[in-house]
């Protein structure tokens, strides 16, 4: 689909949407446990293993980075507009979030900022990304058609790599480094808000109700975050 | 000449076990240096692996006493705290560094060295691609343990080159804050490799992949079978693959090695890094093998039984010339002795029990042909008598001699004691024997020797005795012939069938068969017998018709005729003259 065409579609899907429904930010911040989880062990390791330095403590595990959150509707809500791009940018040895949410049909586009090509590929459907490297400043995008969760690496360095969550809803959103997170037009309705840490999602969902106007706050608790299991 | 035999068999037993022993020593001392050569190659990657963790150790005490200078965490606390890393930063930040890395001459100068924000930027590179900054380096296991607050080593390849990186926190000491890491880099470098290998008489060499990056020897080695041998391991604890591998050959040019392989460990793992130590493969020893590695050393008298190996030889060359005498020498020279007796004549016959095993039957064969000979001499005798009739006695000894009898028992026993066996027959000279002349050649006027006197008359019927002065024939087989005939001249001579005219002449003028004649004729007076008719003509005709005829039979050179009585008849008798 060209950009013209596609500029189109998303503007006239956000006229239909706003012609029929108010929509609304929900923010809110996440409560974190206060134990958060023991540093893996090293993916790979020296001639030595790992030691602490003695001048401080390690820092802690961030998690937030390694979450993303939905807004699933709940039954007999209206579906809200798909966004229309999800931009995941390639840093260096790493991506800018180690996971990203996207909903499906939406269009995500890996960009690379670092100096180094890459070639990435989904290690569940090696046809998800299209295939070639990726130059330094050049991006490589696609669409995601169903809702999974992709691993993007790269095979000539194992360190790199990226959780790519697809889902249903189009309400999705990153977590700050603080825990918080925010996610624009929601219509009104009846919501369940999940999270997905690291390799997948925590059990429980929080109850989210969007009023017709204003902003919605919702600070969902995060279960303890040991050993997720993938969904 | 049995235990000459059981002693040679044994001799050739000792000789093929020693043989045997000798070729199959070497193998379970080549298994062993086999075996010894594989210890030495898992001893040697232990260690090398241990050298590299001892390595280890000293360059993160080196990234941290880096990663604790003030200047550093003062520059990467301000560099944190930028929105961006711009390159005035950058420069300042590295020439830092650089001064950092100065101060470390003496101890193990890095090759490069990274230095990285709390944000996990790059903010400077010293030494290797120093141009390059501002990119994120988080994300790296090395890294981000870095930034956590760790400290660690890693292996990195960079454009073909192994890295051994280590890396250290960069700690606000009064904060306890954290303002960044910074990474160190050593190349593996032949230097490293020979290092590592200085005390072990090994060679080491890194790889990746099929890519040779450094080793202690130039070796043009084939890496084929090395990646294969990285491939077999698959999983498993890394630091346990010297134990757990298995040496494996491979050849570099004409020369063959043993190398056992071992995975290297960190990022570099999943590029197919690993080392190899080597060793050259120790030739075959074999039999040829153990004798080249013998130095004089061991044959000295110290360290070689010297004398049990002669005393040994000596008892066995000993054994067997007591058996070759015993059994070969004494009873050979036994046999030789009889033998000569038996050419003397001073024995009739060889000993046969007196000689064992296969002298006996030497001793039996020639008794045999003996008996042999002494049947053929009495067949002879008696087809002599059937031609000529007995012989008067004493006139031919070789006739006597014939006339003996053969031994009663046969093969291999004892000769008859009463006669002589053939065997006893002696080989005579005639011309030694006294009474024995030899014949007179033909035709020899008279007188010659051994002209026949006027024969004397006989004496009824007893056989008259030899004439005396008449030629007696040869007593040896040699000189006598095998048949003699007797001559009946009564129908020839008497009836007067003469014939050939040539004959005639001959005899005409031969005086030997004159004499003959004349005996003959006095003989016949003598037993009162008629010799009208007789005339000298056809006598000598039939003799000398009898004499070719005799001649041509036996191949004799002459025929001497002897005249005699025979039962109160004259009688003559042919006796035939071999030589001289």
């Amino acid at each position: 689909m060209s950009l013209p065409l596609r500029v189109c579609v998303v503007v006239f899907g956000s006229l239909v949407a706003a012609g029929q429904v108010q929509a609304g930010p929900v923010s809110g911040k996440l409560d974190l446990p206060k134990e958060l989880p023991p540093r893996e062990p090293a993916v790979t390791k020296g001639f030595l293993d790992r030691v602490e330095n003695p001048l401080a403590t390690p820092r802690p595990v961030a998690v937030t980075p390694q979450m993303v959150v939905v807004l699933e509707q709940a039954e007999g809500a209206q579906k809200g507009s798909a966004p229309g791009q999800v931009l995941w940018e390639l840093v260096g040895e790493s991506f800018s979030r180690p996971v990203m949410i996207a909903a499906v049909g939406s269009e995500v586009v890996i960009k690379n900022v670092s100096k180094t090509a890459r070639t990435l590929v989904a290690l569940e459907d090696d046809k998800l990304v299209p295939s070639g490297p990726i130059n330094p400043t050049g991006p490589k995008s696609f669409r995601v058609a169903e809702a999974k969760v992709y691993t993007i690496a790269d095979k000539d360095a194992a360190h790199l790599r990226g959780t790519l969550v697809t889902v249903t809803s189009p309400f999705v959103a990153t977590v700050d480094d603080a825990g918080r997170f925010e996610l624009a037009d929601v219509p009104e309705g009846n919501y369940k808000l999940r999270i997905f840490y690291k390799t997948g999602w925590l059990d429980g969902a929080t109850d989210v109700v969007v009023a017709a106007k204003g902003k919605t706050e919702v600070n969902p608790k995060v279960p303890a975050l040991t050993a997720p299991q993938k969904k | 000449m049995f235990f000459s035999k059981i002693w040679f068999f044994l001799i050739a037993l000792a000789a093929a076990v020693a043989l045997a022993v000798a070729l199959l020593m070497p193998r379970p001392a080549a298994r062993a240096h086999v075996d010894n050569e594989k210890q030495r190659l898992v001893v040697a990657c232990t260690v090398i692996d241990i050298l590299l963790g001892d390595d280890a150790r000293n360059r993160v005490d080196l990234a941290s006493a880096f990663a604790s200078k003030l200047e550093i965490v003062t520059a990467l606390d301000a560099a944190s705290g930028a929105a961006s890393i711009d390159e005035a930063r950058m420069k300042q930040v590295r020439s830092v560094g650089a001064a950092v890395m100065e101060e470390m001459k003496g101890k193990r100068k890095p090759d490069f060295a990274v230095l990285i924000d709390r944000r996990g930027r790059v903010v400077a590179r010293v030494a290797l691609d120093e141009n390059d900054f501002g990119d994120v380096a988080a994300g790296r296991p090395l890294v981000d343990d870095a930034l956590a607050g760790y400290l660690r080593d890693d292996l990195w390849a960079h454009n073909g080159t192994l890295y051994l990186v280590t890396a250290a926190p960069v700690v606000k000491r009064e904060t306890q804050a954290y303002a960044g890491a910074i990474i160190l880099g050593h190349q593996v470098t032949n230097a490293l490799a020979q290092r590592l290998v200085k005390s072990l008489d090994v060679d080491v060499g890194f790889y990746l992949g099929k890519d040779e990056v450094a080793g202690s020897k130039t070796l043009a080695v084939e890496a084929t079978p090395l990646v294969d041998a990285i491939k077999r391991i698959g999983g498993g604890e890394i630091n346990q693959d010297c134990l757990a591998n298995k040496p494996i050959p491979i050849t570099s040019g004409k020369d063959s090695y043993t190398a056992l392989v071992a995975r290297l460990p960190g990022e570099v793992s999943t590029r197919q890094a690993y080392y190899s130590v080597f060793i050259k493969r120790p030739a075959a020893l074999g039999f040829a093998g153990t004798l080249d590695a013998v130095e004089q050393a061991d044959l000295a008298p110290g360290s070689f039984p010297w004398i049990l190996v002669g005393a040994g030889f000596v008892v066995m060359l000993g054994v067997g010339i007591a058996l070759m005498f015993m059994e070969s020498d004494r009873p050979l020279r036994r046999l030789t002795a009889e033998a000569v007796r038996l050419a003397k004549g001073e024995t009739e016959r060889l000993s046969e029990d007196a000689h064992p095993g296969k002298f006996g039957s030497i001793a039996r064969s020639v008794n045999i042909h003996i008996d042999k000979l002494g049947r053929e001499a009495k067949s002879a005798k008696k087809d002599m008598d059937q031609l000529l009739g007995p012989s008067p006695e004493g006139s031919l000894g070789t006739i006597d001699l014939l006339a003996t009898a053969l031994p009663a028992v046969r093969p291999g026993g004892s000769a008859p004691a009463s006669s002589p066996p053939p065997s006893e027959f002696k080989f005579t000279n005639p011309a030694t024997q006294p009474g024995l002349a030899a014949p007179p050649p033909r035709p020899t006027p008279s007188p010659r020797p051994g002209t026949p006197p006027p024969v004397a008359p006989a004496r009824s019927a007893a056989p008259p005795p030899p004439p005396l002065g008449l030629p007696t024939p040869p007593q040896s087989f040699a000189s006598a012939a095998p048949a003699a005939p007797a001559l009946n001249l009564d129908d020839d001579i008497l009836g007067g069938g003469g014939d050939a005219p040539e004959l005639a002449e001959e005899a005409a003028g031969d005086d030997y068969f004159g004499q003959v004649f004349e005996q003959f004729v006095a003989m016949k007076k003598s037993c009162g017998e008629p010799t009208s008719g007789l005339t000298v003509e056809k006598f000598t005709e039939k003799l000398i018709r009898n004499r070719d005829d005799l001649m041509a039979k036996t191949g004799c050179r002459d025929v001497k005729f002897t005249v005699y009585v025979k039962d109160g008849k004259a009688a003559l008798k042919a006796t035939p003259v071999k030589d001289d």
